[in-house]
């Protein structure tokens, strides 16, 4: 039965799967353009570059995986160019690109997004990343310094920390602590599995140590007013202790204190109040503060259960919908069926990752899978909860369909370090 | 590319979008089913099953708005007024009329006017059909049948099973047909005017409400005035909303228990009255105060039978019988007539408008019943549960839901009495009409039993009711009337209940053999 495995070679099956993606853009993209050319008979062809750059480069992505011997988890491959397709056509149809060749920047991301990805996949393919556990260090360092050159350089834009031309620096935070944690907790794996008669014991030193050094970040992020980014930070240390750790405690305290957490923070941050308000009542101010998840709600609705149809809806009611609402717009073209497809597929990511987070060799490459994982997964739970009023809004992106060039290029570099980890013979 | 204009435009982007759709879900069942390599040693599987789960659990919240969002009226509010979508259907539908059991208007469209509303009862009937306004909301009737009304009702369901795919909206809202009858909830109002009160009619053997009035009213397009008016609080719906210590009406439910019980005894019934307990006032007739402002002085009934003390309505016979009750037999008939429950009278597609509940403490102490059983202390009653109660033993002892809305379902909500306790009390209750307290209200031929109630009120004159059926062989109508700080209960509220008689069975309502009630 394992020949027919074999006969599948990984890169293969992974080209398969772009193939069924492929398939799924271009119809996608017929209906954007239908609507596009039937608004304005000109062809946007300059719009379509990066549409252009995912039909040719992808598959030269894939000869390299193949090049270098790359024998890791075609679904993984084949969820993220799933989902970057999507995202692809989303912000084709929402106009990001409608610029052109004016606007080369806001082409660039994803073609920089897929180096990224060939460049992580390869740096962390067969174990080769091992040795980056002895720069965990630098890692957090660089962390703490981009932190810090936000507080001092940033302007407040829309509640959150952006630099110049909108660039979101706080992205690259992510792997930087993921790769941090990493290092740190698989250096003292032996103390947090300890046990006593099958009760875990907790290694005091080793967690005082990590809450002096998770301190730091945590209080500049608090003065950078980044909400989101707290919050998605706790939650990959939560599934990372969880997982070196391997006891459900870790996860349960975890989850309580960020809950006790949020509902701190709510009370002594009037911006952090303001969203936790909406989010309880958001008819108590329909024009005002509730006004934004109330018209991502409605494009919902209008969408229904088989959607709009792409290029068809009015998403541009809802707010800054091309980026932290875009989900909304998804919703609303693609309708619950879709947006059902689409989730699942953010599922199997999620599954796929921490899959091979289990069969990495070495704990560093484990807990590095497990955190990148859960930073991408915490990531779309809470966007998706926040645009649909589940939770309230953190305002961070929805991983590969967001619009925002460093979210792409910082979301598909992870997914190349997950793809490269998938492959650890 | 004129092709994509117009209707074969439309028809190929939906072509586009069900490939599409297909597509997409050919490449998340491959993603799914792809295969994984070798397993590993660790698998992560509580991670993975959290992470799913979440997602799954937001999606199915995400269906509350997505697919059914059309339930919550302040959503479908704002989106009436705020979808900015040039299709949008909730800015096109015209809001289906509201009518009464004969299909007279009680609410209607404005043409071209998306908030414009006509309301030909104007206060008359604001209570239970509420108001549509775009600043001041959306209340009652108007509130939870708010999803009909705008066409919401049905449509979102069809499509979900995909009879409708792609199909648009209808551009006008349902009808709702409500139970009452547009003459006697006009008649009711205009007999309470100049009082605070509350009206209540209804049909004992189906729980249809022909009438919810509560007075004052106010003007359903203008409801800023009346919800700033404290003092008048016109905008209370006193008849489901309003709590009132109940008086002699309560006498029905306590000469019930005791038949139930097997308990009719005759009780002497001095004009000094009768003392529970130590350090407890004495409770006294109302004729021993009325002797007691003349100057003198209230011999008593002497003795008193059931039939006689409930005619005469007197307290010191009922205080006695409570005690006798015990506190088990009075909680379990609390219990059956859903007193302190709220009362559900109105399931619609947004919503369900419910009564106040009323207030009767569990009790053990017998001087608390003796206060109690007489419909003093702290009992509270709103007058739907009075109206509810009577309309059991008008109708062999079967607790009827009260109902609003035409299409709610008949509903029995507990059995108050056996059939054969409500046949003794039907006599009493005729009796109270023949000799008693309630002669006023004999019209002839109608058989009318009843019973009048004066309630002590905190800060003023008592409070009056009247519950009454008529008539006495077939009971076909139910009235029950509520007169604030009204005095003597024969004297205020039992007149507004006899007009109504009148009228109602002028309209065909009291006398009639007929079996079939909607």
């Amino acid at each position: 039965m394992s020949r027919k495995n074999q006969t599948i070679a990984p890169v293969g099956a992974a080209a398969g799967l772009f193939l069924i993606s492929v398939l799924t853009i271009a119809c996608a993209c017929l209906s954007v353009l239908g609507v596009k050319l039937s608004n304005a008979p000109v062809l946007p062809w300059e719009q379509m570059i990066p549409l252009g750059v995912y039909l040719a480069g992808v598959p030269v992505a894939l000869i390299w995986l193949k090049v270098i011997g790359w024998k890791g988890d075609p679904g993984l491959v084949g969820a993220i160019f799933l989902l970057c397709g999507i995202g692809l056509v989303i912000q084709f149809r929402m106009g990001s690109f409608s610029q052109g060749l004016a606007a080369p920047l806001a082409l660039a991301p994803f073609p920089l997004g897929l180096v990224a990805f060939v460049v992580g996949a390869t740096a962390m393919g067969k174990g080769r990343g091992a040795w980056m556990a002895n720069m965990s260090w630098l890692a957090y360092l660089a962390a703490l310094g981009v932190l810090a050159g936000m507080l001092v350089l940033g302007r407040s834009f829309r509640g959150g920390l952006y630099l110049a031309g909108n660039l979101n620096p706080s992205e690259v935070i992510k792997p930087l602590l993921v790769f941090f944690l990493a290092a740190y907790l698989s250096r003292r794996q032996k103390e947090f599995s300890e046990t006593q008669n099958g009760i875990p014991v907790p290694p005091f030193a080793a967690l005082l140590g990590l809450v002096l050094l998770w301190g730091v970040p945590m209080v500049l992020t608090i003065a950078l007013k980044d909400l989101g980014l707290m919050v998605l930070l706790n939650a990959i240390l939560i599934v990372m202790l969880f997982a070196v750790a391997r006891s459900t405690g870790y996860l349960a305290i975890g989850l309580a204190a960020v809950a006790a957490a949020g509902f701190g923070v709510q009370l002594i941050s009037a911006h952090a109040q303001a969203r936790f308000d909406v989010w309880l009542n958001p008819f108590a101010d329909p024009t005002g503060k509730g006004w934004q998840v109330l018209q991502a709600l409605s494009a919902m609705y209008s969408g229904g259960l088989w959607g709009a149809g792409l290029g068809s809806g009015v998403p541009q009611t809802v707010p800054i919908v091309s980026s932290d609402f875009v989900y909304a717009a998804v919703a609303e073209e693609i309708g619950f069926v879709g947006c059902g497809l689409l989730l699942l597929a953010y599922a199997v990511l999620f599954s796929r990752g921490f899959r091979a987070a289990g069969a990495a060799r070495t704990p560093f490459e484990r807990l590095l899978c497990v955190g990148l994982t859960a930073s991408l997964a915490v990531q779309t739970i809470l966007n998706v909860a926040g645009v649909t009023k589940a939770l309230p809004m953190t305002g961070i992106t929805l991983p590969l369909i967001s619009h925002g060039g460093s979210s792409l290029i910082t979301t598909l570099f992870i997914a190349g370090l997950l793809v490269g980890l998938s492959d650890h013979k | 590319m004129n092709l994509l204009n117009g209707a074969h435009g439309a028809e190929f982007l939906r072509a586009v979008q069900v490939v599409f759709l297909a597509f997409l879900t050919v490449a998340a069942l491959a993603i799914l089913f792809a295969p994984t390599g070798k397993p590993g040693k660790v698998n992560y599987g509580l991670l993975r099953i959290i992470v799913a789960g979440a997602l799954f659990a937001v999606l199915a919240y995400q269906a509350t708005w997505q697919l059914s969002g059309h339930t919550n009226s302040d959503f479908v509010r704002f989106m009436r007024r705020y979808n900015k979508r040039p299709n949008a259907a909730e800015m096109q539908v015209t809001r289906g009329p509201i009518l009464d059991r004969r299909g007279m208007v009680l609410a209607a469209p404005v043409p071209g006017d998306m908030w414009g509303r006509r309301y030909p009862l104007g206060e008359a009937a604001v209570h239970p059909i509420g108001y549509f306004h775009s600043r001041y909301g959306i209340t009652a009737v108007e509130r939870v049948c708010d999803a009909a009304l705008s066409g919401f009702g049905n449509d979102k369901r069809d499509e979900l099973f995909g009879k409708n795919l792609f199909a648009s909206r209808p551009n006008e809202g349902e009808a709702v047909t409500l139970t009452l009858d547009a003459r006697l909830q006009q008649k009711a109002y205009e007999l309470l005017i100049g009082e605070k009160g509350a009206v209540v009619v209804m049909l004992p053997r189906s729980g249809a409400l022909l009438a919810l009035v509560s007075s004052p009213g106010f003007d359903p397009l203008n409801p800023g005035v009346a919800i700033g008016d404290e003092e008048n609080a016109p905008a209370f719906n006193r008849a489901v909303q309003g709590r009132y210590p109940p008086g002699s009406t309560f006498k029905i439910l306590i000469a019930g228990a005791a038949l139930e019980k097997g308990l009719s005894p005759s009780y002497a019934c001095p004009g000094m009255g009768y003392i529970a307990g130590p350090n407890t006032p004495p409770i006294r007739d109302s004729e021993y105060y009325a002797f007691e402002r003349k100057g003198a002085v209230w011999p008593g009934w002497g003795r008193l039978t059931l039939r006689e003390a409930m005619a005469h309505s007197s307290n010191v016979y009922f205080a006695q019988l409570g005690v006798a009750c015990g506190a088990d037999a009075f909680n379990s008939v609390i219990a059956r007539a859903r007193i302190n429950d709220p009362l559900i009278y109105a399931k619609g597609s947004s919503g369900t408008l419910e009564s106040a509940a009323g207030n009767v403490p569990k009790i053990s102490k017998k001087r608390t019943i003796a206060q109690l059983a007489i419909g003093q202390g702290e009992v509270l009653v709103t007058p739907l549960h009075v109206a509810c109660f009577t309309a059991a033993v008008a109708n062999g002892g079967a607790l009827m839901r009260p109902r609003l809305l035409q299409n709610g379902k008949r509903e029995k909500l507990s059995d108050l009495f056996m059939p054969k306790t409500t046949e003794q009390l039907r006599g009493m209750l005729r009796d109270v009409v023949l000799f008693g307290t309630g002669k006023a209200a004999n019209v002839p031929d109608l058989e009318v039993c009843g019973k009048t109630g004066t309630a002590q009120a905190p800060g003023g004159e008592d409070h009056a009711w009247f519950t009454c059926f008529a008539p006495r062989k077939h009971p076909n109508i139910v009235i029950t009337v509520l007169v604030e700080h009204g005095g003597y209960g024969a004297k205020s509220a039992l007149p507004v209940a006899r007009e109504l008689l009148v009228e109602a069975d002028k309209l065909g309502y009291v006398r009639r053999s007929a079996e079939v009630e909607k």
